[in-house]
């Protein structure tokens, strides 16, 4: 990826991580696959979820961070984004 | 007395429908990129926003004049006064001299600042290329081509610009952005040979109207790949 990533650069990578596991993800996973910090990724969390852009679960002895349909718009809305930038070279 | 009315007699209406259709898709791109900038709060996106909001009211500014202009001409026909024919001439010569102003202003605004995304300019040549626009359009009530000729220029730069961004990223919507500012670009020529023969305005109108339905078909395709890419 060019430069550095924008807040919402990594929102982005996090919810699409979320979504190429199926719509849940570790927290630890989404750590590795987010390319994050653990404190980093925390604070994200807590916002996402104040956001209710995800929800956090627990499944037997595991956490699992889901993707809300909230988080799916906001997501779609930024891989829209993401073409336009593109096409337009901005 | 500034020349207004470019369009055959058989063309009126039919150009304010191309004008139309140009508005709406400038403000459905304005519209996006004004929400992208809400959420990425990047300010390419503000000013490209800005920038299709300026063309976007410069056409607007444009359907005014001419529905002003063909209303008022074609009434006074049917009612055939001279003296109100003339009252009505004169006042709306007034709406039209400045309506016309105003649409070369937001034209030639907006395509600065769309070039202005891509060449990163400083408050000194802020400065110098407004005075250059405005004095472009003072020129232009005389000579009228030489606002086409302005707008031609800045958008051929902006189209070579798109066209290198497609050389780069080789993304089919880049291609179709260049294709469009380059169809729109060579439509000011044609608008540039009216005194000539007024075809040359009906040509530009279908020119122009074919490089905003790439332009629209562009945008319809970002939008629909990001929407699939979702999916995945």
């Amino acid at each position: 990826m060019e430069g550095k990533r924008t807040r919402v650069d990594i929102i982005g990578d996090m919810l699409s991580s979320i979504v190429s596991k199926g719509g849940q993800i570790k927290p630890t996973h989404l750590m590795y696959k987010s390319n994050m910090s653990h404190g980093q990724m925390k604070t994200y969390i807590d916002d996402l979820v104040q956001k209710d852009l995800v929800k956090k679960v627990k499944k037997g002895n595991f956490d699992y961070v889901i993707i809300t349909d909230k988080g799916h718009g906001l997501l779609q809305k930024l891989r829209e984004m993401k073409e336009f930038e593109n096409a337009f070279g901005l | 007395m500034v020349k207004v009315v470019f369009s055959p007699k058989w063309f009126w209406g039919k150009d304010i429908f191309i004008d139309a259709i140009a508005l709406l898709v400038l403000l459905s791109i304005a519209i996006f990129a004004t929400r992208y900038y809400r959420i990425k709060k990047s300010r390419n996106y503000l000013y490209l926003a800005l920038s299709f909001y300026l063309i976007a009211l410069s056409f607007f500014s444009k359907i005014l004049i001419n529905f002003t202009i063909y209303y008022q001409v074609l009434h006074t026909q049917i009612v055939g006064s001279i003296e109100y024919t003339q009252v009505i001439l004169k006042s709306s010569e007034i709406l039209a001299a400045s309506g016309l102003f105003l649409y070369r202003l937001f034209t030639l605004l907006g395509f600065f600042v769309l070039y202005s995304i891509y060449e990163k300019q400083s408050k000194a040549n802020v400065i110098l290329m407004i005075y250059f626009i405005v004095i472009s359009i003072f020129f232009s009530k005389e000579e009228y081509y030489v606002f086409y000729l302005t707008s031609f220029i800045l958008l051929g730069v902006i189209s070579n610009r798109y066209y290198q961004n497609y050389r780069k990223n080789k993304k089919k919507t880049s291609g179709m952005l260049a294709a469009s500012f380059s169809v729109i670009a060579l439509s000011q020529l044609f608008f540039m040979f009216v005194n000539f023969t007024k075809h040359f305005y009906v040509a530009g109108e279908v020119i122009q109207l074919i490089g905003y339905i790439i332009l629209l078909v562009a945008f319809v395709t970002v939008l629909k790949h990001g929407r699939e890419k979702n999916k995945g």
